[in-house]
């Protein structure tokens, strides 16, 4: 009764109907993992790259993909290996002997949704070429800048155990990436369950089935609604003081950026909207952060050398900030 | 460059020919040569010369041959301390002889014991400009010692009666309901039925009242105050009767 005493400033059916059907579709195939699913759905509303992080046969290709087909986009798909060449991603000059003149052939990172699978296993070289196309959503090759169409989404997996033939992502691509999700292996229910379906149908039967349920202009419109939500100033004030703590804390060699505390705004926004709400808590803000800030910061070498990890380190500090009450 | 390669070349001369005198005598093959080399006894008288006693003491006397330092006159307490400090200091680590009858072991314990001080203090400042935590040593940390730092607004000393009642006479109704639900944590907290820390979201208290009397009403409490202290909704005396008397409810179970 109480709960009717508040109406929403922002109209938010449309975002709800559309973070069901998305839950929907990705349950269809991906069993359990709703922490995953919930932080895949926030990352497209918050306009963020996504990194998945995961042993082999998780699902991470499956879960990219998935997000992929429930949207009514084109879809691009870069296998990334060690012999990759920044042209291979993002296109090269032709020479066309019809007009005698180099024409720009466009790589597949001019996509909606891009998918690059085991994205360490490419040198530095090969990754800085997505840098620009990550922030700055354009493309510059032989001085002409070329525009990607929005939604531009990077969905990259990555297997953080093999390290033979694979490259440490540098840091300034690590800060691009809105959250890291770490796809866990399934607990024993779980697994059961997989194999029953699996039993009854094959994964790739089941992804013929998935059909979109999001057009581009939906997608544009949901975002707009996410960024028009309201986030009280102490709020704001609390996600920049754990930015900043991770810049102090002696236990991280690297803080996190500026960039970092964007990121913890607009993906609180995202997870706010999805629960109903048209304002942000700062439950919104710890529910983010260890996804958000785990993978930009980096460990002092002694806490490495410790066993400890970011995520650790991170939830720590959560614990050691005052929450604005 | 021209005066280091001068030095250069003086030193490799110098160490050449030093090294050449230090080499072993050789046995020289060959005809014997006679010895023309012949000692003379010296018969000349040796006189002894001594100094006198009057003229030492006369040597004494003068001031140029006083190689002591001399007390300086008019020294205050604090300057005499630290001149006879420093002279302990010098006593303790300088080439003295001993005056006792055996040779004392606290003159080289001292020495050598400040002399391990000084390394230690010299390895802590490097290891420490070098960024090294020391905790690493002492074995495995899982818990980062994280520093609390003080609400600033403590739930155990505000006077809630008195600052909803001046609160609701500015007619700042937004500011009494935050002022209750914090009343609320505080009434859960001596009760021991949450764990109430500055740094827990109110989602941390909803949950640990599950399975507690009054676990739905909570939540409902919660809604309230997050819909009005982060959403900024706007409340008005009407609205705030109505949440007042929730808040007194849930409270009064508790009571």
């Amino acid at each position: 009764m109480e709960q009717e005493m508040f109406n929403q400033r922002t109209d938010l059916s449309e975002l709800s109907r559309a973070v069901e059907q998305i839950r929907q579709q990705l349950g269809k195939i991906i069993v359990g993992q709703q922490g995953t699913i919930d932080l895949l759905i926030a990352g497209l509303l918050a306009n963020g790259h996504l990194l998945l992080e995961g042993v082999p046969g998780v699902a991470k290709t499956l879960s990219a993909k998935l997000v992929a087909k429930s949207i009514a986009a084109t879809f691009s798909r870069i296998q990334f290996t060690p012999d990759l060449m920044p042209s291979d991603v993002l296109g090269t000059a032709v020479f066309s002997p019809k007009t005698a003149e180099f024409q720009f052939r466009r790589g597949p990172i001019f996509g909606n949704i891009i998918l690059v699978d085991e994205i360490n296993r490419a040198p530095a070289k090969t990754q800085s070429a997505l840098f620009e196309a990550m922030e700055e959503r354009q493309v510059t090759v032989d001085g002409k800048t070329y525009k990607l169409e929005e939604p531009f989404m990077v969905l990259a997996t990555q297997n953080p155990i093999e390290q033979e033939g694979t490259y440490r992502l540098p840091e300034a691509q690590l800060d691009r990436f809105l959250f890291k999700v770490e796809i866990k292996y399934p607990t024993l229910e779980e697994e059961i369950e997989i194999l029953e379906q699996q039993h009854q149908q094959d994964t790739q039967h089941q992804l013929e089935e998935i059909k979109p349920v999001l057009d581009i202009a939906q997608i544009t419109s949901l975002r707009a609604t996410i960024k028009a939500l309201f986030v009280e100033p102490k709020l704001l004030a609390y996600a920049a003081q754990i930015v900043n703590e991770t810049r102090q804390n002696k236990a991280l060699y690297l803080g996190a950026s500026p960039r970092a505390s964007l990121a913890l705004i607009n993906s609180a926004k995202a997870i706010a909207a999805m629960a109903g709400r048209d304002f942000v808590t700062p439950d919104d803000i710890v529910k983010v952060a260890t996804p958000v800030l785990a993978h930009r910061v980096m460990l002092s070498p002694e806490k490495e050398m410790e066993g400890l990890t970011t995520s650790d380190i991170i939830t720590q500090i959560i614990k050691k900030i005052e929450v604005p009450r | 460059m021209r005066l280091l390669l001068v030095k250069v070349i003086t030193f490799f001369v110098f160490f050449a020919t030093n090294l050449q005198a230090q080499q072993a005598p050789q046995l020289a093959l060959g005809k014997p040569v006679k010895d023309t080399l012949a000692l003379k006894l010296d018969s000349s008288k040796t006189q002894v010369k001594e100094f006198g006693n009057q003229s030492i003491q006369k040597y004494k006397e003068q001031k140029e041959f006083q190689y002591g330092d001399d007390e300086p006159k008019g020294l205050s307490w604090w300057d005499r301390f630290w001149r006879n400090f420093w002279d302990w200091i010098n006593r303790l680590f300088g080439q003295r002889e001993s005056t006792s009858s055996g040779p004392s072991m606290w003159p080289s314990i001292l020495k050598y014991g400040a002399m391990a001080i000084c390394i230690v203090l010299v390895v802590f400042i490097i290891f420490k400009l070098a960024g090294v935590d020391f905790k690493w040593f002492a074995g495995k940390s899982k818990a980062v010692d994280v520093p609390y730092d003080e609400s600033l607004e403590n739930i155990h000393e505000i006077s809630f009666e008195d600052e909803i009642s001046n609160t609701l006479q500015k007619g700042n109704y937004r500011l009494a309901v935050r002022l209750l639900y914090l009343q609320t944590l505080k009434h859960l907290s001596d009760r021991e039925i949450i764990d109430w820390q500055p740094n827990k979201t109110n989602v941390a208290y909803v949950r640990e009242m599950q399975g507690e009397k009054g676990e739905e009403a909570f939540a409902n409490l919660t809604y309230q105050f997050e819909y009005i202290w982060y959403g900024d909704f706007p409340v008005d005396r009407t609205a705030f009767a109505q949440i007042q008397q929730s808040f007194q409810q849930f409270n009064g179970v508790w009571r």
